[in-house]
C-alpha cells in the first residue's frame, strides 16, 4: 500500500468521518484517496480557514475530521486557529505538507520552511513529523493526543515521506 | 426594519433549530433573544461563522441549523457561499443581518457603501432558494415558506443600521465554557457524544 493509503487507513482507524481539504501537491494524493471513500464526507473549500472552521463545527456534532491542506494554508488561518480553536479549546486535528525542508528546493517555499515551527511554537500548538512509512502508526495517538490538548494539532507529512528519497 | 426586530422574529419562529452566530451584532441579538444554550456564539474567527455551520450541519443531518450572520463577517468570507452551495446541505438556512455597517464598532461602513447585492452572489455561487427581505411584515409573511425550503437558503435581511454603538450585552459566558456549554446541550438534545468518556 502507498503512503496516501496507509495514512488514510489510519485516519479511518481513528474514526475520521469528515475531511475538509485545500490542495498542495504533497498532499493531493491523500486528499484524493479519501474524496474516493463513501465513508469520509469530504468537503472541498476556497480557503484553508473554511476546513478549520468546518471541522470545528464537525465537532459539536459528535463527527471526528481532519483538515489536510499545505504549509502555505496552514500559515493563512492561524489567526482563526488562534480565536476560534485556542479561545474556545476546541480541538482540529491538520494533516500538513512540511514545506520549505532542505530536500524542498523552492524558493516560494522558504520563508515557511524558517517560520512554520516557531509560530507553532509561539501559539504553543504541538505537532508531530512523519518522516517514514513506518511512522504513519502513529496518526491514532496524534488524534487522541490532538483531542486531550483540546487545540490545534498538526501533523506534518515530510518530503521524504510524500515523493520518497532523492533530490527536489 | 430594524436588527432586533428581524432576530427577535426569528427566534420566535425557530422550533428546534441549532443556531451558529457571528461574532459582534448577531451572536448580542440571538442571545438577547433567546438566551438559548444550543446555540454557538462565535468570539473570533470572524467570517468563519458560516463555515462552522456548515461543518455541524453535514455532521446533524437531521437537525435543523441556522446560521445567523452579518455583512461584515459575510465580506471577509465570500468563498464560503461556494462551498455551502458545494455541499447542498438540506438542513441549512444562511439567515444574514445585512445593515451596511460595521455596528459593533460603532457604525463605520462596511465595504462598497451598500452597493452589494449578497442574495444575487449567493444565487450566482450555486444556492437553489435565496431571498432578500427589507421590511418586518415581508419577514413574518415569507418565513414560513423559507423554512420549508431544502437547503441551502440565503435570506438576507436588510435592516436600518443604528447610530453609533449598540450597547446589547453579550452572553454571560465564554471561552471553553461556550464550549462546553454547546456540547453538553447537543449531546442532551441529540443523544450524540461531543465529549468522551473522560470529559474531552
Amino acid at each position: 500500500m502507498d503512503v496516501a493509503g496507509r495514512i488514510h487507513e489510519q485516519l479511518s482507524k481513528c474514526g475520521v468521518r469528515l475531511a475538509a481539504s485545500l490542495p498542495d501537491d504533497w498532499v493531493a494524493p491523500l486528499i484524493e484517496r479519501i474524496a474516493a471513500d463513501n465513508q469520509i464526507r469530504h468537503v472541498r473549500v476556497a480557503r484553508e480557514a473554511e476546513a478549520v472552521a468546518i471541522c470545528s463545527g464537525a465537532f459539536f456534532g459528535g463527527v471526528r475530521s481532519v483538515a489536510l491542506m499545505g504549509a502555505t494554508g496552514l500559515l493563512t488561518c492561524t489567526g482563526e486557529l488562534a480565536t476560534l480553536n485556542l479561545r474556545h479549546q476546541i480541538p482540529v486535528f491538520l494533516i500538513v505538507s512540511q514545506r520549505g525542508s532542505i530536500d524542498d528546493h523552492r524558493i516560494y517555499q522558504e520563508v515557511q520552511g524558517r517560520r512554520t515551527i516557531p509560530l507553532l511554537q509561539a501559539y504553543d500548538f504541538p505537532y508531530h513529523v512523519i518522516d517514514r512509512p513506518d511512522d504513519v502508526s502513529s496518526i491514532p495517538d496524534a488524534f487522541e493526543t490532538c483531542r486531550m490538548q483540546k487545540r490545534p494539532f498538526v501533523l506534518f507529512l515530510t518530503r521524504r515521506l510524500v515523493k520518497g528519497e532523492g533530490t527536489a | 426594519m430594524r436588527a432586533r426586530e428581524a432576530i427577535e422574529l426569528l427566534a420566535r419562529h425557530r422550533r428546534d433549530a441549532v443556531a451558529v452566530c457571528a461574532l459582534g451584532m448577531a451572536a448580542n441579538e440571538w442571545w438577547a433573544a433567546t438566551k438559548s444554550e444550543d446555540s454557538f456564539y462565535m468570539h473570533g474567527a470572524m467570517g468563519f461563522a458560516a463555515s462552522f455551520a456548515l461543518g455541524l450541519a453535514l455532521s446533524l443531518p437531521q437537525v435543523p441549523v441556522w446560521l445567523i450572520n452579518a455583512d461584515g463577517s459575510l465580506c471577509m468570507n465570500l468563498g464560503c457561499l461556494l462551498t455551502e452551495a458545494s455541499q447542498a446541505a438540506q438542513n441549512l438556512k444562511h439567515f444574514m443581518v445585512d445593515n451596511g455597517v460595521y455596528q459593533t464598532v460603532g457604525a463605520l461602513p462596511v465595504v462598497n457603501d451598500g452597493r452589494t447585492d449578497y442574495a444575487a452572489i449567493a444565487r450566482a455561487a450555486g444556492f437553489p432558494h435565496t431571498h432578500t427581505i427589507e421590511a418586518l411584515e415581508e419577514l413574518e409573511r415569507q418565513l414560513p415558506a423559507i423554512l420549508a425550503e431544502d437547503g441551502p437558503v440565503m435570506t438576507v435581511l436588510r435592516v436600518v443600521p443604528e447610530k453609533g454603538f449598540l450597547r446589547t450585552p453579550p452572553m454571560t459566558y465564554e471561552g471553553p465554557e461556550m464550549k462546553y456549554r454547546f456540547g453538553r446541550a447537543l449531546e442532551r438534545r441529540f443523544g450524540i457524544e461531543v465529549f468522551g468518556p473522560q470529559g474531552y
